[in-house]
Formats: C-alpha cells, sequence, structure tokens
C-alpha cells in the first residue's frame, strides 16, 4: 500500500509542488538563519581564534574576550613563576580611532603582540613579513580592512582611491604614523573594525594616556602540563582569571573564553531573540503551509480514504499511508532547502557578508524540524480520515 | 422435483436502525428482514429515503444497527468490534459503488490493486492478478492509464475489476449504473452478472434503474425502512416497473 500511497502522492503535482514549497522554505528558513546566528556568534569571539595561544590569563572580572579590563606589567611576571608555564607573552587588545588620509576616521581592533617571540602574530600574511613589525612605526593589517580602509585613502594624484591599502601605505593612530609593512589574513571579528597588528611596546604608544595596556597574557604550558591543569594553578597562584583558548563550539569545557563570550552575548544582546524568532518563523510558516496544503490534499482525497476504508484497510494502515506520504514530502522538501541554504551559504562565504557557519548539528535539526512538520501534517490528516465513516462511500 | 433451494448467503432479522438524537429521531430501518441465497443476484429497490443504503451498509457492515441480527456467509456481524468488522470487509466483501470511487492519481490496474494490497499480498502477485480481471472486464492494453482518462462504462468496469479481484463471496454494489446510459448500463449488469454467477457467491445491488431489473433472480422491495414485498417470478421480472 505504501509504493500506492507515494503514486498517490507524486500523482498530484500541483498539491505536491506546492507541499514541497512549503517544507523546503521551512527549512531553508530554519538552517540560513541558524547559519547566520552561528557566524555571527562565531564573531564575538573571533580574536580567540586570530590570536593563537594555549592559555589567556585575564583579570578576574573579565566576563568576555572582547571586553578586557587591563592587569598590570608586573603580572607578567607573577604568572611567569606559576609552576607549569613555558613562556608568557603580553598582548594588548584596544579600539581606538585611526585616522585616514581622506580625514575619516575609522574604528580599529588594536592588537599588540610580544616583539621578541611574536607570540599571538597572525598565522598568514599575504603580504609582507612579521620580522618588520621590530622597524619603527610599523603595523600589519588585515585584507578585508585593508580593503575597507583603502576606499578611505587618496591616491597618488590626489583623488579618492579604490584600492585595497598594500606595504607601504601609511595612516595615523592618535596622530601617531603607522606605516603598513605586511597585509594578513585572519578572521572578521564581531565589532566590525580591521584588525591592526603592532607590538605590545608601539601599542603602548598608540594608546597614550592609558596607564595600564596589558590586556591579556598568552602563556604556553610546559611540555605534559594540559591547559586546563595550567588554568588551574595560575588562578590558585595569582588569583587572575585563566581561560583555554578551546574554539570548537561543540566540545567547550568550562574554562573556555570563547564559550563565555558566546554566552555573554547569548544572553546581553538580541541577536538569539533576533534569529530565534525567525527560525520560529520558518517552523510556524512550514507548519502552516504544509499542514494546510497536506491537510486539503486529505481533504481532496477522503472519499478514496473512505473507499479504502470500507473495502477493508484498517486506520492502521491508512496512518502509515498518511506518514508515508507526509514523511516523503518532508524527506524532499527537507533535501531542498538545505541544499539551496548550503548555496546560499556559500555565495555568502564567498562574499564574507553575513557570516555563515553551517554546523553538522544545524542541518540535524532542521532535519528532526521538518520531519515534525510532516509529523504533524500527517496527525491532522489521519484524524480528518479516522472521522470519516465507511458508511459515507454509498451516500453518492 | 424443483432444485433445492440454496443455502443462505445474508440474513438481517429484525434490525432497527436510527439516525440523530432523542429528540430528533429518524428512523432509516424498523424492524427489517432481509435473506439472500448464494448464488443469487438480489437488487433492493424502492423509493429515496426507505432505507436501501443503510440496509446495504448495514450487511456491509459498515454500519451497526441499534438492534437486530446479521448474518453474512455464517457470520454473525452485530457485536463484532470495527476491527473484526474490518477484517470481515477485507476478506468476504467486493463494493462497486455509484461514483466509481476510482483513485485518479493511481493508474487503472493500481486501483484494481488495491483490494488485494489491503489484503497484504505481494506487490506483484496483485499486479499479476489485477492484470488477469482487467483483461476479462475487457480493458487489456489500458492498464497503466489513469481512470479520467475512461469513459463512464470503462471506469465501471475498472471498479468491477477491482470488487471482485480477490474473489470476495459477497459482492455489494450500490447504483452502479445511475451514472452511465442504457446500453452502457446494460452492458455493465451483464457483465456483473457474468462475472459473479457462482455457487459460492452473492450479489447485493441497490438500484433505482428499472431498466436493469432484468438481470436480477429476486427483487426486494423497500419502504420505509422495511422489506415490503420480494418478487422472484421471471415473468414479473423481464417486465417490471416497481
Amino acid at each position: 500500500m505504501y509504493r500506492l500511497a507515494l503514486n498517490m502522492l507524486f500523482g498530484d503535482r500541483a498539491k505536491l509542488a506546492m507541499l514541497l514549497c512549503g517544507l523546503a522554505f521551512s527549512a531553508l528558513l530554519m538552517a540560513q538563519q541558524s547559519s547566520v546566528f552561528f557566524g555571527i556568534m562565531s564573531w564575538t569571539y573571533t580574536p580567540m581564534v586570530n590570536i593563537r595561544a594555549q592559555v589567556w590569563v585575564s583579570d578576574p572580572m573579565v566576563e568576555q574576550v572582547n571586553d578586557a579590563k587591563p592587569l598590570r606589567d608586573t603580572d607578567l611576571s607573577r604568572v611567569r613563576s606559576v609552576d607549569g608555564v613555558a613562556w608568557v607573552a603580553p598582548l594588548h587588545t584596544s579600539f581606538v580611532q585611526a585616522r585616514m588620509q581622506d580625514g575619516n576616521f575609522k574604528l580599529i581592533t588594536l592588537v599588540g603582540i610580544d616583539a621578541d617571540t611574536f607570540a599571538g602574530a597572525p598565522a598568514l600574511l599575504t603580504q609582507g613579513r612579521i620580522e618588520d613589525l621590530r622597524l619603527p612605526d610599523t603595523v600589519i593589517v588585515d585584507e578585508w580592512g585593508a580593503s575597507l580602509m583603502g576606499r578611505m585613502g587618496v591616491g597618488p594624484d590626489g583623488k579618492p582611491r579604490s584600492t585595497p591599502l598594500k606595504v607601504g601605505d601609511t595612516f595615523e593612530i592618535n596622530d601617531i604614523q603607522a606605516r603598513i609593512v605586511g597585509i594578513c589574513k585572519v578572521k572578521r571579528a564581531f565589532t566590525g573594525g580591521p584588525f591592526v597588528y603592532t607590538t605590545y611596546d608601539r601599542a603602548k604608544g598608540y594608546t597614550l594616556g592609558a596607564r595600564r595596556t596589558l590586556s591579556f597574557m598568552l602563556v604556553e604550558p610546559q611540555k605534559g602540563v594540559t591547559p586546563t591543569e595550567l588554568c588551574g594553578r595560575i588562578e590558585r597562584d595569582t588569583g587572575l582569571k585563566a581561560w583555554t583558548s578551546d574554539t570548537v563550539i561543540w566540545n567547550w569545557g568550562e574554562r573556555s573564553l570563547a564559550r563565555n563570550t558566546f554566552w555573554w552575548f547569548w544572553t546581553n544582546t538580541g541577536i538569539p531573540f533576533s534569529f530565534g524568532t525567525a527560525v520560529l518563523l520558518g517552523l510556524f510558516v512550514g507548519i502552516a503551509i504544509s499542514g494546510q496544503t497536506f491537510y486539503s490534499f486529505v481533504l481532496e482525497n477522503l472519499k478514496y480514504f473512505a473507499a479504502i476504508k470500507a473495502m477493508g484497510a484498517g486506520m492502521g494502515v491508512i496512518a502509515r499511508m498518511l506518514f508515508v506520504q507526509a514523511f516523503t514530502a518532508g524527506l524532499i522538501g527537507f533535501g531542498l532547502g538545505a541544499g539551496m541554504a548550503q548555496g546560499i551559504g556559500r555565495a555568502m562565504i564567498e562574499k564574507g557578508m553575513p557570516p555563515f557557519v553551517m554546523y553538522p548539528q544545524i542541518l540535524w535539526a532542521t532535519f528532526v524540524l521538518v520531519l515534525g512538520i510532516s509529523f504533524v501534517s500527517a496527525i491532522i490528516g489521519i484524524i480528518k480520515v479516522s472521522r470519516v465513516d465507511a458508511a459515507s462511500v454509498f451516500r453518492g | 422435483m424443483s432444485p433445492p433451494t440454496p443455502p443462505i448467503a445474508v440474513r438481517a432479522s429484525g434490525v432497527d436502525m436510527f439516525f440523530g438524537t432523542p429528540d430528533n429521531q429518524v428512523v432509516a430501518l424498523k424492524q427489517a428482514d432481509f435473506e439472500a441465497r448464494r448464488g443469487e443476484l438480489i437488487m433492493l429497490v424502492g423509493p429515496s429515503g426507505c432505507g436501501k443504503t443503510t440496509l446495504l451498509s448495514v450487511i456491509a457492515g459498515t454500519l451497526t444497527p441499534q438492534a437486530g441480527s446479521v448474518e453474512v456467509f455464517g457470520q454473525r456481524l452485530d457485536g463484532l468490534g470495527q476491527e473484526e468488522l474490518t477484517s470481515f470487509r477485507r476478506k468476504n466483501l467486493g463494493f462497486v459503488f455509484q461514483s466509481f470511487n476510482l483513485i485518479p492519481t493511481l493508474s487503472v490496474i493500481e486501483n484494481v490493486m488495491v483490494p488485494l494490497l489491503i489484503q497484504g499480498r505481494p506487490y506483484d502477485e496483485a499486479h499479476a492478478r489485477a492484470g488477469a480481471i482487467i483483461e476479462k472486464v475487457g480493458l487489456k492494453g489500458r492498464e497503466e492509464g489513469r481512470p479520467n482518462a475512461l469513459s463512464g462504462g470503462q471506469q465501471q468496469r475498472v471498479a468491477i475489476a477491482r470488487a471482485l479481484v480477490h474473489e470476495p463471496p459477497l459482492l455489494i454494489c450500490d447504483e452502479p449504473t445511475s451514472a452511465l446510459d442504457k446500453d452502457t448500463g446494460a452492458q455493465i449488469m451483464q457483465m456483473v452478472r457474468d462475472l459473479s454467477r457462482s455457487p459460492e457467491r452473492c450479489v447485493v445491488v441497490v438500484t433505482h434503474d428499472h431498466r436493469i431489473f432484468r438481470f436480477a433472480d429476486r427483487i426486494a422491495e423497500m419502504e420505509d425502512g422495511r422489506i415490503s414485498r420480494v418478487v422472484d417470478d421471471p415473468k414479473l421480472l423481464e417486465t417490471a416497473h416497481l
């Protein structure tokens, strides 16, 4: 009977198309919005990805990576003395205004790294050399930032330029020249500003007036000491807060600064509500369109279901037929919707905006929700058919 | 010496059937008695609202009467639960409906396969048996077409094939010719008669169509929810305009 149930479904192409549209749109909305949500949320802990270190140490009051509370430079020595520490490097992060050649200002994320070890330096430079950061007044700008800031520059002819900044170009931070010696490739941040890397000492100069400039300390554990273990020791011995750099979203440990950042944005911003509403909307639209279309399909076939009942098919058989029809439509609708979401995602990733992270778990969750919509649709149909009297087939 | 009377196939005794609420009750059957024998084609006739369809539904086990007993091929239907009635219909009944009730999104052969698939027969076996009976009703070559592409007479032939494909002992026909012209109606009734004629099978036909009375072995006339008379005189049947 299941083969016939499928033929009944595929035989009514108009209804099937409508049903698939509803389910596909719903799957698309749920998968795409969830992926953009996780993409945006992954931007919140971007510094954890761009500045690589096994252990981060911060002021105990720090809640998330974008909210650095400056430490004293002497804290470096305190952490260095903790048993199990291989090395410690200072890190400065702050938001400052950069003045471009055309007089415009641009908010940037200034990252000051240790000039000796370059701990926390970007992993990939597309232009220049990291060692050139040791030269006076030098910075490294990220690729996207170079493109953004390039549009605020002035060309040799004195007209606005349209090309990205490149090695050799300059701008100013707090009236101090910043000369570009490298372009790096890093992940974009939630705050939207370009990443500008310089040395820790030069960053102090760029942020004149700030008494404390040590935002975080980057720590490497000695061989045989796990980051989690070292975090415990640092906290016990110094009273500072130590974090692991775990950014694998599904493996977050309790000491993950990325996790704290993620949840800080979750609880302190309207982002989850906004995207959650869109996902719920997708679910409700799916239930409404698919439920109604499937109900209409059942209504149109009601007299045939009544005839099948009269011929001796029990409600169990008919219910299974309806489930087969609804779940088949659900599977196809999910495939179409998830495929479209992937396509849109690829286009987004190429363009870089908005961020898009489609975890396998998002696909699984969407799959389950689409099957849930199919289940609800089937149940509505089953209730309708169960109320049909088999004797009604004799009433013309 | 006259041949022995065939055994009873369907017996309904003292059947009462009411619809509506106690304050607004409609009496459909009132102490109705009905008998049909094996090997015969019996027609239930009477004016609209006399209870023909209700009696047919009671015999088919799709309605349970408030009073009286119903016995079909030795099986008492009164007192059976819904599942048992469903199982009974699946094994023992074939239906031909007034409006054919062929599923338009399925092919002709798939429509005919339905009773066999409901019985749990394998798809291939059902396909083969359905093909054979479609050939018998003269629609070979139309198996894969949709019912909507057929004429009314052809659609009713498909319905007859569907009703007989699982070889049920009781064939229930509800106004099988009401949607057909005179000649097609006669052809259909001839087909019902030819294909269903068997000492072990009984055919009950509800009809208004006096043009087909001549195909009946007996005619039971209903009035006010009960059988008022039964005609079995062949001469009278030939010219019957009840």
